[in-house]
């Protein structure tokens, strides 16, 4: 058996009564980026949100590291889960500096590593250093999604969750972030689960795929058996 | 000169007006919680103090430690013992407020069925006015209490700037959800903002004790003026909060000059009420809070 960063076995989760994942069994591998496909609605992020502890299950269960998981983010954090949220991931009070020293100190990074580690996403991220002093609220969506990136990547986790994180950003950008991130995964062995409306570039980087479709999976399979345009049509 | 001895109390009222907005400004901003009880930090700081001083004879930099402590322990406790089990409960903004209010009003009969119901003040040497110019009453007080909120506005700018638990409010007050993400417990900063929150009614309650008196009605008023001062000031800025207190103090002691005593709990509300009229979001008013 390889080994599983994050299993999920029947879960259930609903939002006021009205099941929203019903029965979902999905694992993801250390060392491996999983993408997750699906219509609107169907369930994505909620699944996410889910495994993070950011709401609750109703039903199945949720191993992290072969531990149960905690219905508290926090606590995940510290356990080395980390996530990009849909949409906006930062304050838009806050400079990208004080965004990203706030993020070390949610993920517990010890006072002295704190520079380095800074450095460390820098070097993923480089076009960060632009806008290092800027309000996150002036900044565009694509170089917001870029700090929320960087931001989730300061724990060093040991599997991260990201849910869309080419929205708002340019096509050619994304393509030029995936590279570095799929390097940094498989350097590290860490393990992605990767939502993405834009399944041509996601395939690129993943090494499997799951399709889910009202609160269901409904397809899991090869990156390669997807390529071919007439079977995710089929599945969508 | 009556103008000039409105002017110098209205700056000293103002001063505790704008300390204590702060506080509840800041508590509110960042945990959406309305603590209304708000006032009864003040009212226990502010008896403590007396009892301190007064009753126990404890030199005032105790008296100063016991009003500190007092608030940040009341300040807390109810945001653990009764805020924090609402919140579980998804309780309704409602619930909350009766809660908080309810709080208030016992507060205020337990202070005066302890303490007795009628007014007190203590002096010390700094209370004493001296006449500087004929008709210009000052005391070191009025000074001390204006130079003391500078300082704890300036202390209170660069702890929201400066320090991870200073940011993290300001990332609360903004979204919580995503605080959460980021791997912070909203209730645990919940908690600092209540310390906070709290700790900031202290120079208010000790100036008032050592000043023009207390009763354990005194919660009561300082923080409906309070409340007015947040929402003049824009609900969630510090710095309106600071600038409207301020701004309320004087005019209500100037509104003495023209129009008589009476008038000044009134202006405070026309002063409300032009700014909901005119200018809703306040003076520094972000539409971040809704
Ligand atoms: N906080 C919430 N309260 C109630 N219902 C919710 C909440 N969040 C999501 N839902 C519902 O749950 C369902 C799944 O939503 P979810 O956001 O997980 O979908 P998704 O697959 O991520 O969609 P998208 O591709 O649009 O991001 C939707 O029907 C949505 O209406
Ligand atoms: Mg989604």
């Amino acid at each position: 058996m390889t080994d599983r960063t994050v299993q999920v076995e029947n879960l259930v989760v609903g939002y006021g009564g009205r099941p929203v994942l019903t029965d979902i069994s999905l694992h993801i591998n250390s060392n491996e980026v999983l993408c997750l496909i699906g219509h609107n609605g169907a369930g994505k992020s909620t699944l996410l949100k889910a495994i993070f502890g950011l709401v609750p299950h109703e039903g199945g269960r949720i191993l992290f590291n072969g531990k149960p998981a905690v219905t508290e983010p926090r606590a995940m954090t510290m356990a080395g889960m980390s996530m990009v949220p849909e949409g906006r991931g930062v304050f838009p009070g806050m400079t990208v500096e004080e965004t990203m020293s706030l993020g070390m100190w949610a993920a517990g990074v010890p006072e002295k590593a704190r520079p380095e580690r800074i450095e460390w996403v820098m070097s993923i991220l480089p076009m960060m250093k632009k806008f290092y002093r800027t309000r996150a609220g002036d900044l565009s969506g694509g170089q917001q999604q870029m700090v929320s990136i960087g931001r989730a990547l300061l724990s060093r986790p040991r599997c991260l969750l990201m849910d869309e994180p080419s929205i708002g950003l340019a096509p050619k950008l994304f393509q030029d972030l995936c590279g570095p991130i799929r390097e940094l995964q498989q350097k590290t062995g860490m393990s992605i689960l990767l939502v993405e409306q834009n399944v041509k570039e996601a395939l690129k980087i993943s090494d499997r795929v799951v399709v889910m479709k009202s609160g269901r999976m409904t397809w899991e399979g090869q990156p390669s058996e997807l390529s071919d345009n007439k079977k995710l049509m089929e599945l969508y | 000169m009556l103008f000039l001895q409105l002017l110098a109390n209205g700056l000293q009222v103002g001063a505790i007006y704008a300390l204590t907005a702060a506080g509840f400004s800041l508590i509110f901003g960042s945990t959406k919680i309305f603590h209304f009880a708000h006032g009864a930090t003040f009212a226990i700081a502010a008896y403590l103090f007396h009892f301190a001083l007064a009753g126990l004879g404890l030199h005032w930099t105790f008296a100063v430690a016991v009003a500190a402590l007092s608030a940040v322990v009341f300040g807390v406790l109810l945001d653990r013992l009764m805020y924090a089990p609402i919140q579980r409960h998804e309780g309704s903004f409602f619930t909350v407020f009766v809660a908080s209010f309810g709080i208030g009003i016992v507060v205020q009969n337990l202070l005066g069925s302890v303490f007795g119901r009628g007014f007190m003040s203590v002096s010390t040497p700094l209370s004493n006015s001296i006449e500087v110019m004929p008709g210009l009453y000052l005391s070191p007080l009025n000074g001390l209490a204006v130079v003391v909120a500078i300082v704890c506005f300036v202390a209170l700018h660069f702890f929201m700037t400066h320090t991870f638990i200073g940011k993290g409010l300001r990332a609360l007050s903004e979204n919580p959800e995503l605080v959460r993400t980021f791997g912070l417990s909203p209730r645990r900063l919940s908690t600092y903002a209540f310390a906070l929150g709290s700790l900031l009614v202290v120079p208010g309650a000790i100036f008032t004790a050592a000043g023009t008196g207390i009763n354990p009605a005194v919660g009561h008023h300082v923080m409906l003026i309070s409340l007015a001062a947040t929402i003049v000031g824009g609900i969630g800025s510090l710095r309106g909060a600071a600038c409207a207190g301020l701004l309320i103090g004087v005019a209500e002691n100037l509104a003495m000059w023209k129009l008589g005593t009476q008038w000044s709990e009134a202006i405070t509300f026309a002063i409300l009420f032009f700014f909901i009229i005119f200018k809703p979001s306040g003076f520094f008013g972000r539409a971040t809070v809704s």
